[in-house]
């Protein structure tokens, strides 16, 4: 059983009066029109996203999107937490990977839109503009993660005639986990918001392409839900990285 | 100064809840008193509950059994009327300000014009004259422990709370600031409570030195100090000190009531 | 100056290969120049409409600029507000995680069918873009203060004012410093994607522009100016960041 202190209770107890507030109030404002008509009530919006008739829309382009944002986190997780092992192991790339990433990092993603536009078809663009998201931040988490070991655990390594291989694995992998796993998490916005922008920029399917249309047509509750569907989808995927997280730092800090 | 503060730990005891839901007793049954002036050293084992005892003093925590009382009145109205000096364990300096404002603070909280002659001083008597603007991350442990210790001092506590202020010094620097303690206590004649690991540094200052047993905390022994002041650092050459010495340390030794 | 070359290389021959991938991509993909320009074309359009670029510039970076700073200055001021009320943290600090978890670029639709298609519009984005990192590192550093300082404070008979005054506020300063280092980016970005989803002037509207006239010069020059401005908000925070980190730290 776990049991929780009286401030903890106190603090889950507030947050749900926020929350529970927040789409009251939401509802409120919709239902008494006054944000004007562009402001649907929830339950309004609820209603359109759940109707049956547009299951096969909403599945679509959950699907195309959420697809984007899948490969592009796993691409831009893998690429980052890689090149900055290979930045850690082999000093004379460091520095070249580090500046590297951070002029592709202060490049606005919409700056890339020509280039994406000219040399990859439309429909990529969300994943690349996810993957370059995601890398910068696996990247500098995975860089100052293995950079976290102390110089007394360093110390010891060196003392015990440690080879590299061996040191890496043992000592600075598990004292970097934490930092990657906290990157982990934070990238999880940083790549639905790639993808929107990447669909921004002329897709033919996905739920930013929905928004973009919606807006442009006046269709209110299309246009909420398909913003409903991505934040439910980018809160929980943060949720899930938060629980990781939390038993990572558990066990490895 | 109408005579000094005087404390009484009226057999005070406490108690933690730990997550799990378990209580640990921290202080058993304590029953001490120091007198106005007085200057009372505590020894003992680590985690036999000597912070807890000086944090209920200081109305930090709330004791679960018995009650403090300083001067008839609750602790509270010491920290409420500006007159306790505590040095913390861990420093507790703030770290975006300069030792100077470190020391300066004390002033600022009590809405009281700040005296910087006073702060030159203090400054000056803990060893960091020329430190002034130096910010505590640029500081070794023991200069942020003495800076801690001026910033008690500053506004001329009746109550003055120490607890292993010289924990981080080494044994020069220590005998040192002893001498320097020894000198401001002497000028104002502060109720104190030293809270320390080194018997020699107990029997130096105080005028009585409490040992505590190991959990639950519980007091074992009480020695007065024979020695008049000032005290020379001679002193500690004596016989008498190092029979006291032995003494305190035989009963530092004596397992404490099992838990 | 052998050098000299020696350190620019190691520092940039990862830059360098992306522009050597990228030129023989082009030669060798022969790409034509309506699709993919030549760095010097890029050059020609830059120099010769300087007005153009430079208008549209000075707005973006207004924008982004005044948006930043007031919806840094709405999410402090609200988390100082909260502090003095429990209940009001409890509520709003749980609410204002959950929208910094969601692509709060994808609010940019919804504001601008809300308020309408309007520079004032692009501003009301950029504040509610930089509003939540604000309000949660603000009221997270009010919270993270230095161990002991809080029993110091009350040994010291510290009152509530005074200990706000002289703890709290100046203990949230280097987490204050980290938002604005966070939100400058997103500030920048959401303003060019709110001018490029419904804006008449920015750099954002130039992109739109620009590829629907197939005019890649501008729309490659555009993408050169809009990094310029996201890398001078994004060192000037983090010179701002490093400047107070070494004088609160
Ligand atoms: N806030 C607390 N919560 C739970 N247990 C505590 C707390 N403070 C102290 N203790 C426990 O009380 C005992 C005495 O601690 P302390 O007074 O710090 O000892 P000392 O200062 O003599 O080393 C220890 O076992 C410690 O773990
Ligand atoms: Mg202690």
């Amino acid at each position: 059983m776990i049991r929780i202190s009286k401030r903890r209770g106190q603090d889950i107890a507030y947050g749900a009066i926020g929350i529970a507030a927040f789409l009251g109030l939401w509802e409120y404002i919709g239902v008494n029109q006054l944000a004007g008509l562009t402001w649907p009530p929830l339950t309004a919006v609820l209603a359109f996203l759940f109707d049956p008739s547009r299951q096969t829309l909403f599945v679509r382009a959950t699907s195309a999107s959420f697809s984007m944002v899948g490969a592009g986190y796993v691409a831009g997780g893998v690429l980052g937490i890689v090149l900055a092992a290979v930045a850690h192991l082999v000093s004379p790339l460091k520095e070249g990977l580090g500046r590297l990433s951070s002029v592709i990092h202060s490049i606005p993603s919409i700056a890339l839109a020509p280039l994406f536009i000219v040399l990859l078809s439309k429909e990529w663009s969300g994943m690349a503009i996810a993957t370059l998201n995601v890398y910068f931040i696996l990247f500098i988490a995975t860089q100052s993660g293995l950079a976290a070991a102390t110089r007394a655990h360093h110390d010891v390594f060196t003392v015990l005639g440690s080879n590299r291989f061996t040191r890496l694995i043992r000592l600075e992998a598990p004292a970097a986990l934490p930092a990657i796993v906290s990157g982990l998490k934070y990238a999880v916005p940083a790549a639905f918001i790639g993808a929107i922008i990447g669909e921004w920029f002329g897709a033919t399917r996905g739920l930013g392409l929905l928004m973009v249309s919606a807006m442009q047509n006046f269709q209110i509750p299309l246009l909420w839900s398909a913003v409903l569907i991505t934040s439910a989808g980018s809160l929980m995927s943060f949720g899930l990285m938060s629980l990781v997280e939390r038993f990572v730092y558990a066990r490895y800090r | 100064m109408s005579g000094g503060t005087s404390i009484l730990l009226d057999h005070v005891g406490k108690d933690f809840e730990m997550d799990d839901g378990r209580k640990v007793v921290a202080v058993e049954d304590v029953r001490l008193e120091i007198g106005a002036g007085e200057f009372v050293a505590l020894i003992g084992p680590s985690g036999c509950g000597k912070s807890t005892l000086l944090r209920m003093l200081a109305a930090l925590e709330q004791p679960s059994r018995g009650r403090v009382t300083v001067d008839g009145e609750a602790p509270e109205e010491l920290s409420r009327n500006h007159r306790l000096g505590v040095a913390f364990q861990d420093h507790a300096l703030l770290p975006w300000l300069s030792v100077e404002a470190n020391v300066e603070l004390p002033f600022r909280i009590a809405s009281r014009a700040v005296d910087h002659a006073r702060i030159a001083e203090l400054i000056a008597l803990v060893g960091l004259k020329g430190f002034e603007k130096a910010r505590p991350s640029q500081l070794s442990g023991g200069m942020r422990q003495r800076v801690s210790i001026a910033r008690a001092l500053v506004l001329r506590p009746d109550v003055l709370l120490l607890d292993e202020p010289f924990g981080a010094l080494d044994a020069v620097t220590r005998r040192q600031m002893n001498l320097e303690l020894q000198r401001i206590w002497q000028e104002q004649h502060i109720s104190t409570l030293l809270v320390t690991h080194s018997v020699d540094e107990a029997l130096f200052l105080s005028d009585r030195v409490v040992v505590m047993s190991g959990r639950p905390g519980n007091i074992l022994k009480e020695v007065s100090v024979p020695f008049g002041r000032p005290r020379d650092p001679e002193v500690m050459r004596s016989g008498e000190f190092h029979r006291l010495e032995d003494e305190l340390t035989e009963a530092l030794e004596q397992p404490g009531v099992a838990a | 100056m052998p050098g000299i070359l020696k350190t620019a290389f190691n520092r940039y021959w990862g830059v360098l290969l992306i522009l050597v991938l990228w030129q023989a991509w082009v030669t060798i993909g022969e790409l034509n120049a309506i699709v993919m320009p030549q760095p010097a074309d890029v050059v020609v359009d830059l120099v010769g409409n300087p007005g153009i670029y430079l208008k549209n510039g000075v707005q973006t970076l207004a924008l982004a600029g005044g948006g930043l700073l007031l919806g840094m200055a709405f999410g402090s001021l609200i988390a100082i507000a909260c502090w003095f009320s429990r209940l009001a943290t409890g509520m709003l600090v749980p609410l204002a995680m959950i929208f910094s978890s969601v692509p709060v670029v994808a609010l940019i639709p919804v504001v601008a069918r809300l308020l309408g298609y309007d520079i004032k519009t692009v501003m009301a984005i950029v504040v509610i873009v930089s509003f939540f990192p604000a309000f949660v590192f603000t009221s997270a550093g009010m919270r993270a203060l230095p161990p002991g300082s809080e029993d110091l404070f009350q040994v010291l008979g510290a009152s509530r004012k005074s200990r706000f005054r002289h703890l709290v506020l100046p203990a949230a300063v280097p987490n204050w410093m980290i938002a604005l280092r966070l939100a400058a980016p997103s500030a920048v970005l959401s303003a060019m994607l709110a001018e490029f989803l419904m804006g008449q002037s920015g750099l954002g509207y130039m992109f739109r522009a620009a590829a629907g006239d197939f005019a890649t010069e501008r729309a490659f020059g555009t993408s050169v100016i809009a990094t310029a401005v996201s890398v001078i908000t994004f060192t000037l925070s983090q010179r701002a960041e490093r400047a107070v980190n070494e004088r609160w730290r």
